[in-house]
This record gives C-alpha cells, sequence and structure tokens, in this order.
C-alpha cells in the first residue's frame, strides 16, 4: 500500500467518524439523552485520531510545508476545531456543545473532499513558509472563533430557558451557562494572540512580495475588521467585565456577520485570496 | 410460602411506628427469636422510619400468620386494636410484588427516593450475617435489588428533584456548572433557608454568610455553616462578593431592590448570581429578574419546577410498575419450579438405583469385556437412560413454572412409583 492511498483511507475514515459523531450529538439533541452526546464525542475523538494522521500522511507525501493541499486547508480547519473542542472537554462538561461544533466540522470535511487531490491551494508565486506559518495561525485562530460563538448560541438557549424559568428535559441537557460562558471566554483569550501572529506572517509576506504591508483587497479589509472587533470584545471582556449573555450574542452575531461578508466577498469580488 | 406482615406510613400512623421501630431497634436477637417461632424456616426484617417489614418463608400456613402478628406486637408493645388496624398480610406473588416494589421506592413517602434500597440491602447483609435467609430468600432479595436497579436505569423517576432546596441546587448547578468554591448569602434565618444552604455545601459550595435584622440568630446559623455573620446594612456590600443569595426575611417591603442589584452587578463585573427568593411577601424586587446575567427564582417558581417533576415521576411510575410485574412473574416461575425439584430429585434417584441393580446383574458378563469396552456399556447404558428422563423432567419444569406443579409432580409421582 503506497502511502498516498494510505492517505486517502484515513481520510475516508475521519470522514465517516465525523459523519457518525454529527448524527450522534444531533440524535442525542433529539432524544434527550447526555449519553450519547458522550459516545459521540468519543466518536469525534476517533476521527480527530484519523484527522491528525491524515495529515502527518499529508504532510510526508507532499513536497514540502510551503506548497499547501487545498483539501489539507479544510481538513486542518477541522482539526483545529476539533482540536480546540475535544481540548475543552477537559476543563469543562459540555458534550452537548459538540451538536453545534461537529455539524461544523462535517461541513469542512465535505468541502475538503469536494477539492481535488493534490491541487495545491497556493499558486505557485504565492508559495512561501510566511504563508504557510499565515494560514496556520490565522486558521487556529479562527477555530477558536467558531468555538467561541457556538459557545455563545448554546449560552443564549440555555439563559433563555433559564430566564423563563424553565427547567425542563433541555435545559438539563444543556452545558451548564458558567462553561459555556468560560469556553468563549478562553477562546478569545487563546484565538485572538494566535490570529494576531497569523495576520503579522502575511503582513510581512506581503511587505516582502508585494513592497507593501497592506495591499487594498476586500478580504484583507474584513479580515482586519474581524481582528479588531474581536479584540475589542477581548478587551470588553476582561477590563470592563463583560461577561455572560451580552458577550454570547456578540460573538455570535459578530461571527454570522463576518461569516456572511466572507461568502459575499468570495462570490462578488476577486481578492488577492480568491485561493479560499 | 412466603409471607410479609408488616405496617408503612400509609396504614400506620407515627406515633405507632415509632413504637414498634423503637421496639425492633432494642431486640439484639430479633431474628433467632422469629427463626425459634414454628413453621418459620428463613426470615427478615425491614425497618425504617416509615416501615416496618417482616418477610419469613413458612412450611405451611395455620396458625403462623397470627403467630408473627403477634410476635411483632409484642416486640412494639403494640394494643390489639393497633395491630388490627395497622398490619397488612401479603403471601407469595403478593408479598413478592410488595417487597419489590419497595425496594424500587414505589411504595415510599417520596417516590423514587434513593435512601430505602440501602435500607433493604442492610436489611438483607444483617439476615444474611445471622443465617436467617436460605434459597428462596436470597434470590428474593437478589430479585428485588435488581427490579431496584432496573427500574433506577430504565425510569427516570429518581432523576428530578421534588424539593424546593433540591430544586434550587439544580438550578444553581445549571448555572454555575460546579458549586465548588461558591458564595452563598442567606438573608434571614428561616428554615427553609437553611435547608437549601445545607443542601447547597452538601455540593461544594464553601462560603456561607448569614445576613440577619437579629445579630445573635444571624450569628447561631453563621456558627452552624462556620460562617460568618453581618448586618443586614452590610448587604449591598455583601452581595457584590456573593454567588448564590437565598432570601427568607419577614420583610414586608422588599430588602433587596433592584436599583442596589445593578449597582452591585457593576462591581462584581458581571459575573453571574443567581437569586433565591423564598420569603412570603417577596424579599427582592421582582424587576431585578431583567438584569443580565440575574436568576431570579422566586417560591412559585421552584415549586413549579417541583410540580413538573413531581408529575413525570408519577407517569415513570407506571413504568416502573411494568418493570415490577416483569420481575414478579421471572420469580414466581422460579419458585414454582422450585416444587418440582424433590420430585426431579427422586425420579433420578431411582433410574440411577435401577442402573445400578441391573449392571450389577450383569457382573458376570461385563468382566469378560476388556476395560475400554465396559465403560462404552456403562455409557450407553446411562445416556439411554437420560434421553428417557429428558422429557418427563422437561416437562415437568415447564408445567411447574408456568401453570402449577401440583397435578403434574402427583402424576409423575404416580406414573414413576416414587412414593413406594
Amino acid at each position: 500500500m503506497t502511502l498516498f492511498s494510505l492517505e486517502m483511507i484515513l481520510f475516508k475514515l475521519a470522514l465517516a467518524s465525523c459523519t457518525l459523531c454529527t448524527f450522534g450529538y444531533l440524535l442525542s439533541l433529539l432524544i434527550k439523552r447526555v449519553m450519547l452526546a458522550k459516545i459521540s464525542t468519543l466518536v469525534l475523538a476517533i476521527a480527530f485520531g484519523f484527522l491528525t494522521l491524515n495529515l502527518l500522511a499529508a504532510f510526508i507525501n507532499s513536497a514540502g510545508l510551503t506548497s499547501l493541499g487545498s483539501r489539507n486547508f479544510f481538513i486542518f480547519f477541522a482539526w483545529a476545531v476539533s482540536g480546540a473542542y475535544l481540548g475543552f472537554q477537559f476543563k469543562t462538561k459540555t458534550r452537548l456543545l459538540g451538536a453545534f461544533i461537529s455539524p461544523f466540522i462535517l461541513i469542512l470535511m465535505i468541502a475538503a473532499a469536494a477539492q481535488e487531490t493534490g491541487k495545491s491551494l497556493l499558486p505557485e508565486n504565492l508559495q512561501s513558509w510566511l504563508t504557510t506559518l499565515h494560514l496556520f495561525f490565522a486558521i487556529i485562530g479562527e477555530a477558536f472563533f467558531v468555538l467561541a460563538s457556538c459557545a455563545g448560541a448554546m449560552f443564549i438557549i440555555q439563559n433563555g430557558l433559564l430566564k423563563h424559568k424553565k427547567l425542563g428535559k433541555m435545559s438539563r441537557l444543556l452545558p451548564s451557562l458558567h462553561d459555556l460562558d468560560r469556553i468563549n471566554h478562553l477562546c478569545l483569550l487563546w484565538g485572538f494572540p494566535i490570529l494576531t501572529i497569523g495576520i503579522i506572517a502575511g503582513t510581512v509576506f506581503a511587505g516582502l512580495a508585494w513592497k507593501t504591508l497592506w495591499p487594498v483587497d476586500p478580504k484583507i479589509i474584513w479580515s482586519f475588521a474581524a481582528w479588531v472587533i474581536y479584540g475589542f470584545l477581548l478587551h470588553q471582556r476582561l477590563a470592563i467585565g463583560w461577561k455572560g449573555s451580552r458577550m454570547a450574542v456578540l460573538s455570535c452575531t459578530v461571527f454570522i456577520l463576518f461569516l456572511l461578508s466572507f461568502l459575499a466577498v468570495r462570490f462578488c469580488f476577486t481578492t488577492l485570496h480568491d485561493f479560499i | 410460602m412466603i409471607l410479609l406482615i408488616g405496617l408503612n406510613h400509609k396504614t400506620a400512623p407515627l406515633a405507632v411506628r415509632e413504637k414498634l421501630f423503637a421496639g425492633c431497634e432494642e431486640k439484639k436477637n430479633l431474628l433467632s427469636d422469629l427463626l425459634g417461632l414454628p413453621g418459620v424456616q428463613e426470615a427478615l426484617y425491614i425497618s425504617t422510619c416509615n416501615r416496618v417489614e417482616l418477610v419469613a418463608v413458612m412450611d405451611g400456613e395455620g396458625k403462623t400468620i397470627q403467630g408473627l402478628k403477634r410476635f411483632l406486637s409484642q416486640s412494639g408493645g403494640l394494643t390489639d386494636q393497633e395491630v388490627a388496624n395497622c398490619f397488612y398480610v401479603y403471601r407469595d406473588q403478593e408479598a413478592i410484588r410488595h417487597l419489590f416494589r419497595v425496594a424500587a421506592s414505589l411504595d415510599s413517602l417520596v417516590m423514587g427516593e434513593t435512601q430505602i434500597l440501602g435500607q433493604v440491602k442492610d436489611a438483607y447483609r444483617q439476615a444474611l450475617a445471622q443465617n436467617a435467609t436460605g434459597l428462596v430468600l436470597n434470590r428474593l432479595m437478589h430479585r428485588s435489588f435488581r427490579t431496584a436497579k432496573r427500574v433506577r436505569t430504565e425510569t427516570t423517576i429518581a432523576a428530578n428533584p421534588v424539593s424546593v432546596s433540591f430544586a434550587a441546587v439544580e438550578l444553581a448547578k445549571k448555572i454555575f456548572g460546579s458549586l465548588a468554591g461558591k458564595k452563598v448569602l442567606l438573608i434571614g434565618a428561616g428554615e427553609m433557608a437553611e435547608l437549601t444552604g445545607v443542601h447547597l455545601i452538601a455540593n461544594g459550595a464553601e462560603e456561607i454568610t448569614v445576613a440577619n435584622r437579629s445579630q445573635a440568630q444571624g450569628t447561631a446559623l453563621a456558627g452552624k455553616f462556620h460562617g460568618k455573620a453581618i448586618l443586614l446594612d452590610d448587604l449591598d456590600a455583601a452581595i457584590c462578593d456573593t454567588d448564590i443569595v437565598i432570601s427568607s426575611t419577614g420583610a414586608t417591603s422588599y430588602v433587596v431592590t433592584e436599583e442596589s442589584i445593578r449597582q452591585s452587578m457593576r462591581k462584581r463585573k458581571n459575573s453571574l448570581l443567581f437569586l433565591i427568593d423564598i420569603a412570603v411577601p417577596r424579599d427582592i424586587e421582582p424587576t431585578a429578574d431583567s438584569i443580565e446575567n440575574v436568576y431570579l427564582y422566586n417560591i412559585d417558581n421552584l415549586q413549579d419546577i417541583v410540580d413538573e417533576n413531581m408529575k413525570v415521576r408519577k407517569k415513570e411510575a407506571l413504568k416502573a410498575e411494568a418493570i415490577v410485574e416483569e420481575e414478579v412473574i421471572h420469580y414466581n416461575n422460579w419458585i414454582k419450579e422450585l416444587e418440582a425439584v424433590p420430585t426431579i430429585v427422586s425420579l433420578r434417584a431411582m433410574a440411577e438405583g435401577i442402573v445400578r441393580q441391573e449392571m450389577g446383574k450383569s457382573l458376570g458378563f461385563l468382566q469378560k469385556l476388556s476395560e475400554e469396552d465396559r465403560g462404552k456399556v456403562d455409557n450407553l447404558v446411562k445416556s439411554v437412560v437420560n434421553k428417557i428422563l429428558h422429557a418427563p423432567v422437561t416437562v415437568l419444569k415447564e408445567e411447574s413454572s408456568e401453570v402449577s406443579s401440583k397435578g403434574i409432580v402427583d402424576a409423575v409421582r404416580q406414573l414413576f412409583r416414587l412414593d413406594d
């Protein structure tokens, strides 16, 4: 068996286990059993293992880190989100949060499957260790923000139930407010500096390649706006003490706005980042 | 025959239960006295504050029920009138069902409470230590534990709290996750507030502060929790530094206003605040609930949760009864099968006797054979006998467990002349 076919098998296994855990999580939400979410978390951990091996195999297969395959870009994103989520499971009991995270991971995996194998993400002229660094940190930073807003969305639901004095099956099923808020907090705390490093790497590359630090480009402007807003949220959280429902609503809104604007830019403009 | 005699909170007033409970506790060798009664083969007794039950395996009925009743009434010093009114007697299947229902907490004052199973287990352990149980009771008790476990796992009868203070603890957990290290402020030294405080501490809450109008009473309550007492005037400062507030004063106007909470939320950097107002009239201004990250529950809110949970329990109890019924049938079949056992044993003994006798007669012929061939003949004879006996034994077991052992056992004994 060649290393390439091993990579393919690992990818398929990862895709299958991601699908399985997504259904498991959604079903646990439907039939209101935490046990099923716990099992799904285990399945997700297995999926994470496959993703890690898949990335390793892809790394050994590839010519080097600079020519990242476009499929691996999505796999890496899925890996980062699931890794961050699983990491938090050691600290907090928020198994049900997976019901919001896993569909996102599954979409990324499907997007990855849709990519041609062996197709390089970056055009030849953009391949550099700086762009790799830029992508690496930007993806991990974004993964944390995805998690922050999923936790925020769940917080809004649980908050609504508790404010309306409804301690029903749903409320018992969902994680506690404190745990969800803590995830939101930690995600902002970790995501922001990591994204900052990613942006700096991109800037340095732009400076070297195009002799300008900030090429005027819609996607760059949006990303910068995202960075500023997340920075603002983090500041409000740490210095002013914005917490709980306000933070949850804000991080959700910001995330949805950026997702929409990203899609708009993606399909309506030509940008330097056309490959994503 | 399995016999169950006892009384519980439904049949006997507290005064009677108390007397009997104390009487049973005092008697050191109650079990051996019980076994000394005529006809009693196995026995055990369960005694808790809500019930005293006596389970016995008898080898006939007759006067034994009266004997057991007298035994119980003497232990507790009860009058004849009380005995006549309070005791219930269950036999066989009914006794099995009653015991299973008790172990599964379907017969409890608070249905679905978990303590009773431990008490039943203790009772069994005690009987086991004194060698008071045998084949029938051992299996009966294990089956009752199994039933209780099935009810616990297959229904949600014990899942949700049915008391106001436990509901408050569950809510606190849904807000804070773990209660470890959480600070609790009690306003007023009411009994309900105290109880809720006890439950919160049992679940990990650490610091307790008591604010009360009467300093002495406040200090006394704070002492119980190893906490500190403060004056009502310092309330606002205390709220800034607390996670859970339980208010139960007798004040006629609001003790905590929306404005004061708003101000303390600013100081506490908006961290989550759980307010429990169990006072009537209310202590905390209801509009405080509209403040972000503040969760205000009054006594009605908590009672609604409890009522809802109670409804769920009642619904789940139906499922539990079905499980009990299933287990009763299971056990009853085994008991009935047991009645056929002596007949099966004597049937086999008879067959073995015939084999031994006939083999003895053919000893001369057998000795001519080699060692190996003799073994083969031996096996042949045994397997023929076993094959012939297989059908009657199976039918005997099936018929006994499914219908009754009476007719079939008599028939087999007659057919094979087992009683000659």
